[in-house]
């Protein structure tokens, strides 16, 4: 199938004229191969390689160059991305700010990484903040947001999310909840649900009172799947298991009945992986060993297949009118 | 083979695309591109990823968790024969529930199709391995292919095509090691099977089987370069001799494999551009980086710091001067973003379409038709 048989196809049920179709067909003649992203991508891979090697470089002449002098490249690098950023910035909206100038994004990011590094370069090496590690976090964290809002940038809030839950002693990322944190530990779940719960709701409103609505995606999405995996932590080594499974579930619930709003069908996957497990642990827990695996294999097989049907239902079930995309 | 999506819908569905193309370049009015989304339905059920990636994973543990639910009822699941038996009867069960749901719930690789797919190719593969205990390796992956080459002319999976192209190198590669002349030759023949392949997979224009082309394409060029590359073939050369050495010993033929190295993603690049062949041109990009590194591995002389400042600062320096240098486009080569037709255009030759003699014409008879046929349907 090429283009001239789909604009054959086009003209001969009429949607467009012969002279459209020979206007488009000239249009994809005469247009050149564009090579743009592989340009762009050679040039980010460029500077990529080049500022890793200039960073080996230093760190094998650090004897010669000198702590300060580092210090202060990397001071002037992150005090110039923020400026170049301000300089370049539309002014504040409530609504998504689309800057028709795309470097700023990354630039802002790169100011944001360089400042973390200039941090912790200056803890390491001189020790500035001493023990007193929660300022450390929060000075960050606290520049972070005012630049998520400021700029309109969603990698700044995700980094600043990032930072105050490690403030609350937990590192979030979405794929280093379980590894890095140590749950065991029953003191971190409650606040880990706490804080989880009150970036969804965050979320929520902001998407309730129009306030940066597109920033709700990011608050759920790490709020969620960190609430979500530590009421199940909590589910499955803590007592009471019943308190778990109610905050669990209705987590589950709530992901589900926003998948008629959301924009993404993502919460729909996360409220039902989630709960199937929740609801699947609690049934074999209650049932003792010897029932349980009578009853497994019937379970998975029919429980899997219920899955399936909702799954491809969903739009009936949550009555999401059809041409609800993505 | 006749093939198990609705074709129509296929091709209905490119058009759409295709569509939806043009007028994100102001070449089709939003009027136009509705008015081809009605023209040319499909009611696939395509659900965003995530919604595909649950059904797959409840469909493989359905799919599994089925297994056991049959294993119940049959009483001698031990013996060879009677697992067998029940991964027949397994696969004709997985294959007669994707054909039910393709037909009914329209699923068009929506997750469970592919999820039932692959169960029911592995299914039939376990009596295979069951049976014949002692087969040699090319036996078996010619039974293989014998299974998964229908499966993928009828369900186009994306998957499947990677399986065919490792099923066919893998067979040629068991044979060729036989012999001692075979070993050495191997890289030749990696080279012209990758040609044969790409050759053939260029050749098919069906747009049901578009994506499992280029696959196959990508691929192919990958292989054929690797095929040729002299790190590739020097190291590998040592590793199928069993030669216990820290260094790879040179190889035979040496010049015609540094020729090929540099060679192969310079014309990559050439002939990707050239065509306007994105892939190509991609994959010979790639090429070309690891051909560097190759001679790096050899004959580089710089430390990795200062290696990696000089190929950083050459790429970005390449880059910048290209950028500016495609500021117009040259020899059909150009560095926009997403050229758009300007909407005055394209509102003049609507203009000329409804103000034109043509359209006019039309419309008289159209108006013509409606009254007479009215007339004589209702009211008389």
């Amino acid at each position: 199938m090429t283009t001239k048989s789909i604009l054959n196809s086009l003209t001969s049920k009429g949607i467009i004229s012969d002279q459209q179709a020979d206007t488009i067909a000239s249009f994809e003649d005469e247009q050149a191969f564009s090579i743009h992203w592989e340009l762009r991508s050679v040039l980010y891979l460029g500077i990529l390689l080049f500022s890793s090697g200039a960073g080996m470089l230093i760190y094998e002449n650090i004897d010669t160059i000198g702590h300060q002098v580092i210090i202060a490249v990397i001071a002037l690098i992150t005090a110039g991305c923020f400026y170049y950023t301000y300089k370049n910035s539309l002014p504040y909206s409530h609504e998504q700010v689309s800057n028709p100038n795309k470097l700023i994004d990354y630039v802002l990011l790169l100011g944001c990484s360089t400042f973390l590094g200039l941090e912790g370069y200056l803890q390491y090496q001189y020790n500035l903040f001493g023990t007193r590690y929660g300022l450390a976090v929060i000075i960050p964290t606290i520049v972070f947001f005012l630049c998520a809002y400021r700029f309109d940038h969603r990698g700044a809030l995700s980094m600043a999310i990032t930072g105050l839950a490690s403030w609350l002693g937990l590192t979030i990322a979405p794929l280093s909840v379980l590894a890095d944190n140590d749950f065991s530990d029953g003191k971190l779940i409650i606040p880990a649900i706490a804080l989880g719960a009150v970036l969804t709701a965050v979320g929520w409103i902001s998407e309730e009172q129009n306030i940066k609505k597109h920033f709700a995606f990011t608050y759920m999405l790490m709020g969620g799947n960190l609430a979500c995996i530590a009421a199940q932590i909590g589910l499955f080594s803590h007592s009471p298991k019943i308190l778990y499974f109610l905050i669990g579930i209705g987590l589950c619930c709530f992901f589900i009945y926003r998948a008629r709003h959301a924009q993404s069908l993502l919460f729909l996957l996360m409220g039902t992986v989630y709960s199937y497990s929740i609801i699947t642990y609690t049934i074999f827990d209650n049932l003792g060993a010897d029932a349980a695996f009578g009853l497994s294999i019937f379970y998975f097989f029919f429980s899997s297949i219920g899955v399936i049907y909702f799954l491809l239902n969903f739009k009936k079930f949550l009555g999401i009118k059809s041409g609800v995309k993505k | 083979m006749k093939k198990a999506y609705n074709e129509t819908w296929v091709e209905n569905l490119h058009i759409q695309r295709q569509a939806a193309i043009w007028k994100s370049k102001n070449l089709l009015t939003g009027q136009q591109e509705e008015e081809v989304k009605a023209q040319f339905p499909e009611r696939f059920y395509r659900p965003g990823i995530f919604v595909k990636i649950g059904l797959f994973l409840f469909g493989v543990l359905a799919c599994s968790f089925f297994v056991g639910f049959l294993s119940l009822f049959t009483f001698d699941t031990r013996s060879e024969a009677g697992f067998s038996t029940l991964s027949l009867i397994c696969c004709a069960c997985f294959v007669f529930t994707l054909e039910y749901l393709i037909k009914t719930k329209n699923l068009f690789h929506s997750g469970v199709d592919n999820a039932l797919l692959y169960a029911a190719i592995i299914a039939a593969m376990v009596p295979v391995f069951l049976l014949f205990e002692h087969a040699p390796v090319w036996a078996y992956c010619l039974i293989a292919l014998a299974i998964v080459v229908p499966a993928t002319l009828r369900y186009a999976d994306l998957l499947s095509p990677v399986a065919i192209f490792g099923l066919i190198f893998t067979i040629m590669a068991e044979l060729m090691m036989k012999f001692p002349l075979g070993k050495a030759l191997l890289p030749f023949a990696v080279m012209l099977l990758s040609g044969v392949i790409y050759a053939l997979a260029r050749k098919n224009k069906d747009i049901y089987y578009h994506e499992c082309r280029q696959i196959l394409e990508v691929l192919a060029l990958v292989t054929f370069y690797l095929g040729g590359n002299y790190l590739v073939v020097r190291e590998l050369n040592a590793l199928i001799s069993d030669l216990n050495v820290s260094v790879a010993p040179q190889i035979a033929f040496a010049p015609l494999f540094y020729f090929f190295t540099f060679i192969v993603p310079v014309s990559y690049v050439f002939f990707g551009l050239k065509r306007a062949d994105r892939i190509l041109f991609i994959i010979g990009l790639i090429a070309f980086a690891f051909s560097v590194y190759t001679y790096k591995h050899y004959f580089g002389i710089l430390p990795v710091s200062q290696g990696l400042v000089l190929v950083g600062s050459l790429m970005i320096a390449a880059a910048i001067a290209l950028i500016k240098y495609l500021h117009t486009p040259k020899r059909g080569i150009s560095d926009e973003q997403d050229r758009k037709n300007s909407l005055e255009n394209l509102q003049a030759v609507i203009a000329a379409q409804q103000l034109g003699a043509t359209p006019a014409s039309r419309g008289l008879e159209f108006g013509g038709g409606t009254f007479g046929g009215g007339g004589a349907g209702e009211a008389y």
